[in-house]
């Protein structure tokens, strides 16, 4: 078992490596702190932008107005998935918002940027899935976050099948990794390269063909950052949402009967 | 290009055939249901994105991992 994950893991820095050598669109590791430079710069003079708007009774600024906007959405996203206690993990996921969806903006206009780098994704996706394993831990205890991994009680004489499902769930909890990380570097690093394809396609006319695919590009700017943040979202109501549940149920079944 | 490339081109593209079905798929269930019941239209498309996150992941890791095990990344 320990050969297969092994033997994934270097197909996929592999890749990873091929790509970047393998012509302009990788960005080396210098490169990524210049984009991730930039994506930062945009961010803070964005945000502080929007903070100077605070000091005013009303919100004289634009950009005050946009990010309330974009908060009530990122909140409302929250409560609607993890339930009513969802509300404090609004900064944890809107930092994920922001950062994601400006990286993304800024590679409309650039060569490279932050998430068309597998590491990079890799870093924020274990900062997420560990912050999930964290959280679990801390509603249900270390002993109550591991038994929610062997499913179902089902007896003695299923003991065997039970340590499977706990192998089992442990290898997807592991997985998530690598799939909230390939899915955003795969979304945007193909509409690169498709961009870069239909260019060579109009090569010989002189027209930029892959002008036209901007704005599929600007759709998968916004629902990729959507995207990673829903799934941290579903991923931490898995973890924490099994006592507001038991409440929800007494609660209701008054009226049901 | 050798038979490994071949190969390569007819299973990606055969990817890209199911997974195209699966997101179709997708599509017309939620947009049907958005019709049948325009109240429910945000849990909806809650629910649709994430289900096209995890079809669209099919693809990505037919596109990384198999050139991958066939070789093709190898120099």
């Amino acid at each position: 078992m320990s050969g297969l994950l092994q033997t994934g893991l270097t197909l996929l820095a592999s890749a990873e490596e091929s790509h970047g050598e393998g012509g302009h669109h990788g960005t080396s590791f210098i490169g990524l702190f210049v984009y991730l430079g930039l994506t930062l710069l945009v961010l803070f003079v964005l945000l502080q932008s929007a903070k100077m708007g605070f000091k005013d009774r009303v919100f004289t600024r634009k950009t005050t107005s946009w990010f309330e906007q974009v908060y009530l959405f990122v909140e409302g996203m929250c409560v609607n998935i993890i339930g009513p206690h969802g509300r404090k993990y609004t900064p944890f996921i809107i930092t994920f918002w922001l950062v994601i969806f400006v990286s993304n903006a800024v590679g409309l206009f650039m060569a490279s940027t932050p998430t068309a780098d597998l590491g990079f994704n890799l870093g924020m996706a274990l900062i997420s899935i560990g912050y999930v394993q964290w959280e679990g831990i801390g509603t249900n205890g270390v002993f109550g976050h591991f038994k929610h991994f062997a499913g179902p009680k089902l007896g003695l004489a299923m003991i065997p099948i039970t340590l499977m499902i706990f192998v089992i769930e442990i290898i997807s909890e592991a997985i998530k990794n690598v799939s909230l990380s390939l899915r955003l570097f795969g979304n945007i690093e193909g509409g690169h390269l498709a961009v870069e394809a239909m260019n060579k396609l109009g090569e010989p006319f002189y027209i930029p063909i892959g002008f036209f695919l901007l704005p599929i590009k600007v759709l998968t700017v916004v629902v990729q950052a959507l995207i990673f943040t829903l799934l941290t979202c579903v991923y931490i109501s898995l973890v924490t949402h099994h006592e507001e549940e038991h409440h929800d149920e007494h609660a209701l079944e008054p009226t049901h009967a | 290009m050798n038979m490994t490339g071949q190969g390569l081109g007819i299973g990606i593209g055969l990817a890209a055939l199911g997974v195209g079905l699966g997101l179709g798929l997708i599509g017309y269930s939620a947009l049907q249901g958005m019709a049948r019941q325009p109240e429910a239209i945000g849990k909806l498309q809650t629910v649709m994105l994430i289900a096209l996150a995890f079809v669209e992941l099919v693809f990505l890791l037919t596109v990384f991992i198999v050139p991958g095990s066939m070789g093709a990344f190898n120099r």
